[in-house]
């Protein structure tokens, strides 16, 4: 009931931030759900199926990468090129870009692109029985050389500077407060939308399953059932959650870079979790937030101290409260019931 | 009586050590077989190939005609050959219900296995009551007793409506009382299973058994009813100094 209680609060809250926040906070605030949704799915994955995902970066980026491609032909001149082109003197719209003019192609790939790179590296992956740290190891050299790629191909992807300048989202004037509130609420409902289908997942057969594979890969197969199935979709369901994420993203925060999808912003991504408890997506979710806002407040004026302060709260975390701030609530929940029930039988 | 596992010359080499040196093995439908042998006499090795969790570098494994060998652990299963382990592994954060509904879902398609479980199903109850677990379907199965997650497994194991039940050691570290309910639930299954048990215990074995395969060092040493395994010397001998034959033979003079 208390759990009712709670979410109801703070889907309230996601309500009024529109009317009772500055522009400026509305944005920082629509970025940390950005970062939340991304959390829901590294909770799926990680938490519930026990894949440390060190790479959602990537996913993050392709869905980025698919939405702001769509975006700079839209506002494209006269060439029908984006800005950054006409600048490196590309004289012609690269192959890769022309089906993004698109706005139905672009939508379906900031889902299908993540999805489908999830879908056959998980496949190749885990049938070959890669788990624990290998994948780990394995997920977070993928970010890096996605990076690389990116910064390498400049011509098609920005390089460095990656694409930025965006000023409409379909209709919404990005420059106008009204605009930028209802990126937000975009950003809250397909939020609320993920958490919804996360929990659907968990509390289904599937998500006793997916513990099930976490706790005993191999036991499983002996039930009948191919843990690199339930692993390969649990890990597409992250990635494309990613990708979500990555995709609204652009519209928020007005930029995807290479910067934002390195091996750096995908351990970032995992602390949060990991702070608010992986096993439960409220506490993944509040983690991202709580973690992210954190960032912005030290970073104003602190921006060097906060990389480390971050890596000791991941540390102390990781050592003191395995099931982090959510662990530390539903302790105490339980620690009172029992206190509750022994006054009541004394 | 027709043939249901199958076992040819089957050969398992461990970084140079023989663990399965040509072994040949019949079970027919229907039948209770018991398979004893000293320790390291390769039972679970034995288990392991026929339900690929181990590659044999030669030999073959026909279950009702089909070839095991090389089949993935998940498929075996599905053709019909469940096991349980030496130590009964159960998943500890699901409750002792869910882990009987998981075992008894596996033939579900993806998208029925999204949705939730609605209720107990006829089989997982009865399930549960074979398994003397109702009042526990909804604790985690972390606080079984050591005896109560192997009934848990052999429940999990009948869930799933196999033709072959193979059990590594149901009765080991069991008290003498839940030794007994084992027994009896044992001979229950054997009326309507294919079972074969691997089992160390003499008087367990002399209560329940009919035929008797022993191993020794990879091979069948011999095969027989329960007093003509206990009466063969070469059987004696392979078991000499171990407690269990002479204590039965001792107990058998009394
Ligand atoms: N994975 C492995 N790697 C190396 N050696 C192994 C492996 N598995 C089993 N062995 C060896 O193979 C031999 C047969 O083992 P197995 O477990 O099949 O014996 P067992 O008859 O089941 O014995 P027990 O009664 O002790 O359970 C033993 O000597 C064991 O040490
Ligand atoms: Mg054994």
């Amino acid at each position: 009931m208390s759990s009712r209680i709670a979410l109801a609060l703070c889907v309230l809250l996601l309500a009024v931030a529109p009317f009772t926040l500055s522009p400026f906070r509305l944005g920082l605030l629509a970025k940390y759900l950005c970062f939340a949704i991304v959390a829901v799915g590294i909770a799926l994955a990680w938490g519930q199926g026990g894949m440390l995902v060190l790479g959602q970066g990537v996913f993050f980026g392709l869905g980025g990468y698919a939405m702001g491609m769509y975006l700079k032909l839209s506002e494209a001149g006269s060439a029908g090129l984006p800005d950054f082109m006409v600048w490196s003197g590309v004289e012609e719209l690269p192959a890769l870009w022309k089906p993004f003019a698109n706005p139905v192609f672009a939508l379906a790939a900031v889902v299908l692109v993540p999805g489908l790179v999830a879908f056959l590296l998980g496949l190749l992956v885990f049938r070959q029985r890669v788990r624990g740290a290998y994948f780990a190891i394995l997920s977070q050299a993928l970010a890096a050389a996605f990076v690389i790629l990116l910064v390498g191909r400049q011509g098609i992807t920005g390089g460095t500077n990656g694409l930025t300048n965006f000023s409409r989202f379909f209709q919404l004037d990005l420059t106008d407060p009204n605009g930028q509130r209802a990126v937000y609420a975009i950003a809250a409902v397909v939020l609320g939308l993920v958490y919804l289908v996360a929990r659907l997942v968990i509390r289904g057969r599937f998500g006793r399953l997916l513990v099930a594979v976490r706790d005993g890969e191999d036991r499983v197969r002996f039930l009948g059932y191919d843990p690199a199935v339930v692993k390969t979709v649990t890990f597409t369901m992250s990635a494309v959650m990613a990708g979500l994420a990555g995709a609204l993203f652009v519209p928020i925060v007005g930029i995807i870079s290479p910067a934002l999808l390195g091996i750096v912003p995908s351990l970032e991504l995992l602390v949060g979790v990991a702070v608010g408890g992986r096993f439960v997506l409220a506490g993944a979710i509040g983690g991202a937030i709580l973690v992210n806002y954190a960032k912005t407040a030290f970073s104003e004026d602190f921006a060097e101290g906060w990389l480390y302060l971050q890596g000791g709260l991941f540390v102390l975390v990781l050592v003191f409260a395995p099931k982090g701030l959510a662990g530390l609530v539903t302790g105490a929940r339980e620690r009172l019931a029992a206190r509750v029930r022994k006054e009541r039988v004394a | 009586m027709t043939v249901l596992l199958d076992v040819r010359g089957l050969r398992v080499v461990f970084s140079g050590f023989v663990a399965l040196d040509g072994l040949d093995l019949t079970v027919e439908e229907g039948e209770l077989r018991f398979l004893i042998g000293p320790n390291g006499a390769g039972k679970t090795t034995l288990i392991d190939v026929v339900t690929g969790l181990t590659r044999p570098v030669a030999g073959s494994v026909r279950f009702g005609g089909t070839e095991l060998v090389g089949r993935r652990e998940h498929r075996i299963v599905r053709l019909g050959v469940g096991r349980t382990f030496q130590t009964a592994t159960v998943f500890e954060e699901l409750t002792v219900l869910e882990n009987l509904d998981l075992a008894a879902s596996f033939r579900l398609s993806l998208p029925s296995l999204l949705r939730k479980r609605r209720g107990v199903s006829d089989e997982v109850a009865s399930a549960l009551e074979t398994a003397e677990l109702t009042a526990l379907a909804d604790r985690p199965a972390g606080v079984l007793s050591h005896g109560q997650r192997q009934w848990l497994e052999i429940g999990m194991l009948l869930v799933q409506r196999p033709r072959l039940l193979l059990l590594d050691e149901p009765v080991a570290g069991m008290s003498k009382d839940e030794r007994e309910r084992t027994g009896e639930l044992l001979q229950r299954i054997a009326a309507t299973h294919t079972v074969v048990v691997v089992e160390h215990d003499m008087e367990f074995l002399r209560r329940y058994a009919r035929k008797v395969t022993v191993m020794h060092q990879g091979r069948v040493l011999r095969e027989g009813s329960v007093a003509e395994v206990q009466d063969d010397p070469e059987v004696r001998e392979v078991y000499l100094g171990r407690s269990a034959v002479r204590g039965a033979a001792a107990e058998e003079v009394s």
